[in-house]
C-alpha cells in the first residue's frame, strides 16, 4: 500500500510550540478560526453515519476536531463553506493534494482518494451532519458567569 | 569482637553496638554469602554472583565501629547550607551518607523523602525551588542513579532553577570492591551530565566537600540558576574522620549582576521614546518581588505584559496583561531566550544568560539581533530601569501614555472576556472539554490560597483563562527542557514547598506524563503532600498523535495508523486505581462534566485534611 505525495501543512503548528509558547497564546485555537456560519448546513446527506463514525475514529479526525467536533480546532458552531455540502466536504479533503499540494489552503491533512473514498468522505460527512452544538449559551452557565463576574471586578494590587 | 575507629562519643558508640547486635542475629545463608563476598574481594578478577548481588543482599556483618565517621561531617555542611529536604532513591555508594542523614542529623533538617526513581528526586527538587525559590537536595546513587536522573537535570538546567545534588561514588580502585560497585564507580562521575549541570566537583577530602558543597550552592543560586553537583566518595563518608581542624565556611552568597548603568540609560530612552513598545518575559521573575517589579515597570511604561508561559510576571487580568493592540515598534525581552524580533522591530534584551552558555546541548535557542543587549540579571536590573523611565516621563508623554494604557487595557479585556466566553463550546461534551475541566474547579478553589503546581501548555492554558492569578507562587510553568516527565514529580515538589504555607496545591495532569513514573504519587501519599490531581485523561500521547499525523499526510499514506506508538489505549489505564493502589484517595474515570463537581470536591476535602488525592477524568484530547 505505497502512497506518495509531496506536501507540507502546519497541522500542528500550535502543538509543535506548545513547549514554549506563553500561557496567553497557549490556545487559541477556536479564536484562530475563520468565522463560519452558527448554523448547521441542511444540504442532503446520503452516507452512512454509522460508517462515518468508526471512520471519524479510525482516521484521528477527533485529534484536531474533538469527539464532538466541539473542541480543539471546532467546526460546529462555526461552519465553514468546506462543510456546506457533500460535495465541498470531498473537494476539501482532495484540495491540497491533488489542486495545490505545496501550498496547503488549510492546515489539516490531506486525504487523497486511496487515503478516503468517495462513499467514505460521505459517510463521515454524514456522521459529521449529527453533531449539535452542546453549547449552552453563556447565560445558561452559572459557573461561566460567575468566573466572568470575578475577572471583571478592578484588579486591585 | 568490635574493633572501634576515630575518637569515640557515647551516642555513636551505642549505635554501634546496635549495629554490632545486628549482625550477630543475620540468618545463617546470608552471612555465608557475605562471607563468601568478603574473601573473594581483594583477588577477583571475575565477580562472583555474590559479588554481583552486593547491591541486593544484605549487607557484610560488621565486625568494626567506625566512630565519627566522614558523612557525619558532611551532614554538618548540608545542615549549614539550610536545606530543608533530602529526595533520595536509596543506593550504596551513599549508604554512608544516607545513614549519618537518618541517625547522626536525625533526619530532620534535611527530610529524608523517598522517592521511586531518580528522575522523581531531581524533578520533585525542581518544583521544589520553584517555590520556594531556593534549592533542596537530591542524593543520587553512582553511574546508573545519576543516568536515570539526567533527563531532570537537563530540564532544570534549561528551567534556570537550582538544585544542590551529591552523587555517590567508590573512588579509590584499590579498595573498591568488586562486581556492583565497579559498576556504580566512575572516573569522572560528572562528565555524563556536565552539559547540562551548571557547575561540579569531586572533593578528594571532607575540607574540599565542605568549600565546594558552599561554593556549588553559590553557584547554583547566582543567575542564570542551574543544577550544580557534588560527588561524595565511599571511603569520604566511611573512614572516621581524624581531621582536627575541618571547617565550614560561611556561605557566601552573589548578588545577581544588575545592568550597567548607561545601558540602562539607553533602554529607558527607547522605551519611553517608544510608541508601541511591548514587554515580552521569560524567566525573569525569580521571585516574588521579580513580578511585583515587571508589574509595576508596565504601570510606569503603560506597556502591555506578555507574561509568557514559564512564570508569574504580572497579574493576569491586570489591564496591561496581554499583547495589547497591533504591532509593536519595540520590544523589551526579559529573561527570553533567543527570539529574534520580527522584521522592522526594534528590541532590547536583558539576560543573564549572556553571561553563562554552554556550547553542545542547544537550549540557547535561535541567535537573536537585537537592537541593544544587556547582559545582566533582568530581575537585579528592573528596580534601575523603572528609576530610569519614570524620570524621562515628563507630563506630555504622561498623556500620551495614559491614554495608550486605555486602548490596551480596552483590547486586553475584549481578549480575556472572549476567552472565558469561548469555554462554553464544549460545555456539555463527553469525554470531558478541558475548558470544562478547568472551570468547574474555580469555584471549588478560588477562595483557598491556590498554587496551579502543573504545567498548562497541554491543558490548552484553560486555567489561565479563566482563573485569576494574582500571585507568584500560582504558577510555575513547565518542564525547561521539554522533557515529558516532569510534570507528575515536580508538581509534588512544589507542593511540597507550598506545605508549610497551608496552601492549596492543584495539579491536572497529563496521562503520558504521569506513566513514566508513577510511583512519585506513593512518595505524595507517604510523606502526606496535600495537593489535588486532576487527570488530563485523553489516553494518549497527544501531541505526537498529531506528529504522526502530519508525516503519513505528507506522504500521502493515510493516516488510519496514527494512533500506533501514540495512543494509551486497549486496554484503558485506570487512573482512579493506580492512586488507591500507591496509596492516595482516586476516584474516576470520570466522563460526563456533570460529574465532575461532585468529584472535585470529595477530593479536596481529602487534600484539606492534608492528603494528595487524585480525580480521573477522560478528556478531549485537546
Ligand atoms: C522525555 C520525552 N520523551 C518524549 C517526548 C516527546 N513528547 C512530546 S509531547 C509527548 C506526549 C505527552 O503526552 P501527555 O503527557 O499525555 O500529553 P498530551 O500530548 O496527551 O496532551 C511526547 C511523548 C518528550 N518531549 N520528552
Amino acid at each position: 500500500m505505497k502512497r506518495g505525495s509531496k506536501r507540507t501543512f502546519l497541522l500542528v503548528a500550535v502543538t509543535l510550540v506548545a513547549l514554549i509558547v506563553p500561557i496567553v497564546a497557549a490556545s487559541a485555537q477556536r479564536g484562530a478560526a475563520p468565522a463560519g456560519n452558527p448554523n448547521p448546513p441542511t444540504s442532503p446527506v446520503t452516507g452512512n453515519a454509522a460508517n462515518g463514525k468508526a471512520l471519524y475514529f479510525a482516521n484521528t479526525c477527533y485529534g484536531c476536531h474533538g469527539y464532538n467536533g466541539e473542541t480543539g480546532r471546532a467546526f460546529v458552531g462555526n461552519w465553514s463553506a468546506n462543510l456546506a455540502t457533500e460535495e465541498n466536504f470531498i473537494r476539501f479533503l482532495r484540495g491540497r493534494a491533488n489542486v495545490a499540494p505545496v501550498q496547503p489552503s488549510t492546515s489539516m491533512p490531506n486525504f487523497p482518494e486511496n487515503s478516503v473514498s468517495d462513499k467514505q468522505a460521505k459517510d463521515i460527512y454524514a456522521y459529521i451532519r449529527t453533531f449539535k452544538s452542546n453549547a449552552p449559551e453563556l447565560k445558561d452557565i452559572p459557573t461561566l458567569n460567575q468566573i466572568i463576574k470575578g475577572a471583571s471586578r478592578p484588579y486591585k494590587p | 569482637m568490635a574493633k572501634k575507629e576515630g575518637s569515640v562519643n557515647r551516642r555513636g558508640f551505642l549505635k554501634g553496638a546496635a549495629a554490632g547486635a545486628a549482625a550477630l542475629v543475620a540468618s545463617a545463608p546470608a552471612a555465608i554469602a557475605q562471607q563468601d563476598a568478603a574473601e573473594a574481594r581483594p583477588a577477583a578478577v571475575v565477580p562472583t554472583s555474590a559479588q554481583l548481588a552486593a547491591d541486593v543482599a544484605a549487607p557484610p556483618a560488621n565486625t568494626r565501629i567506625v566512630e565519627n565517621p566522614g558523612s557525619d561531617f558532611m551532614v554538618d555542611v548540608i545542615k549549614a547550607l539550610g536545606i530543608e529536604y533530602v529526595a533520595v532513591m536509596a543506593g550504596s555508594s551513599f549508604e554512608g551518607l544516607h545513614e549519618s542523614l537518618i541517625n547522626y542529623g536525625d533526619n530532620s533538617k534535611p527530610e529524608m523523602l523517598t522517592t521511586c526513581h531518580e528522575e522523581s528526586a531531581v524533578a520533585m527538587a525542581h518544583g521544589y525551588a520553584k517555590i520556594e525559590g531556593k534549592p533542596m537536595m537530591a542524593l543520587l546513587h553512582g553511574t546508573v542513579g545519576l543516568q536515570h536522573a539526567s533527563m531532570a537535570i537537563y530540564n532544570a538546567y534549561a528551567d534556570r532553577v537550582p538544585i544542590f545534588m551529591v552523587i555517590g561514588n567508590h573512588a579509590d580502585s584499590a579498595v573498591r570492591g568488586a562486581g556492583v560497585n565497579w559498576y556504580h564507580s566512575a572516573q569522572d562521575m560528572c562528565a555524563m551530565v556536565r552539559d547540562f549541570t551548571k557547575w561540579d566537583d569531586n572533593p578528594a577530602s571532607l575540607q574540599a566537600f565542605a568549600t565546594n558543597s558552599m561554593r556549588a550552592y553559590k553557584i547554583a543560586m547566582t543567575p542564570p540558576m542551574g543544577p550544580v553537583a557534588v560527588v561524595c566518595d565511599s571511603g569520604l563518608q566511611e573512614e572516621p574522620n581524624r581531621h582536627k581542624n575541618l571547617r565550614i565556611p560561611k556561605l557566601a552568597m552573589s548578588r545577581p549582576p544588575s545592568g550597567d548603568i548607561s545601558a540602562v540609560r539607553e533602554a529607558a530612552k527607547m522605551l519611553v521614546a517608544a510608541d508601541n513598545p511591548r514587554i515580552n518575559c521569560g524567566r525573569a521573575a525569580r521571585t516574588a518581588n521579580g513580578m511585583s517589579l515587571v508589574t509595576e515597570l508596565a504601570d510606569v511604561l503603560k506597556a502591555p505584559v506578555n507574561n509568557g508561559g514559564e512564570r508569574m510576571h504580572i497579574p493576569n487580568r491586570h489591564p496591561l496583561a496581554g499583547n495589547g493592540t497591533g504591532q509593536p515598534d519595540l520590544i523589551l525581552n526579559l529573561e527570553v531566550q533567543g527570539a529574534p524580533p520580527p522584521p522592522n522591530v526594534k528590541s532590547i534584551s536583558i539576560t543573564a544568560l549572556d553571561l553563562f552558555m554552554k556550547s553542545n546541548i542547544q537550549d540557547f535557542q535561535p541567535y537573536a539581533p537585537v537592537d541593544l543587549s544587556i547582559a545582566a540579571d533582568a530581575e537585579a536590573t528592573l528596580p534601575l530601569l523603572i528609576e530610569e523611565c519614570k524620570k524621562l516621563i515628563n507630563a506630555d508623554r504622561r498623556r500620551f501614555l495614559e491614554d495608550r494604557a486605555s486602548k490596551i487595557a480596552e483590547a486586553n479585556q475584549r481578549a480575556r472576556n472572549q476567552a472565558k466566553e469561548d469555554a462554553r463550546f464544549g460545555w456539555d461534551s463527553s469525554p470531558v472539554s478541558l475548558s470544562r475541566l478547568a472551570a468547574e474547579l474555580w469555584p471549588l478553589i478560588k477562595n483557598e490560597d491556590w498554587s496551579l503546581v502543573g504545567w498548562q501548555g497541554f491543558i490548552g492554558g484553560w486555567p489561565d483563562k479563566l482563573w485569576n492569578f494574582d500571585k507568584h507562587y500560582q504558577y510555575i510553568g513547565g518542564q525547561g527542557a521539554g522533557g515529558i516527565g516532569y510534570n507528575a514529580p515536580a508538581s509534588v515538589g512544589a507542593a511540597l514547598a507550598n506545605k508549610k504555607y497551608g496552601r492549596f496545591s492543584v495539579n491536572i495532569q497529563t496521562d503520558g506524563d504521569l506513566n513514566f513514573a508513577p510511583g512519585v504519587l506513593w512518595t505524595a501519599a507517604h510523606h502526606k503532600i496535600p495537593m489535588l490531581i486532576v487527570m488530563h485523561n485523553n489516553r494518549a500521547y497527544h501531541a505526537e498523535v498529531m506528529f504522526v499525523q502530519r508525516m503519513a499526510n505528507q506522504r500521502n499514506r493515510g493516516i488510519e495508523r496514527a494512533h500506533i506508538g501514540t495512543t494509551l489505549r486497549e486496554p484503558n489505564i485506570d487512573y482512579a486505581k493506580m492512586a488507591q493502589t500507591y496509596g492516595l484517595y482516586g476516584e474516576g474515570p470520570i466522563t460526563d462534566p456533570k460529574d465532575l463537581a461532585a468529584a472535585y470536591k470529595r477530593g479536596i476535602e481529602r487534600v484539606k485534611k492534608g492528603e494528595p488525592a487524585l480525580i480521573d477524568v477522560v478528556t478531549q484530547p485537546r
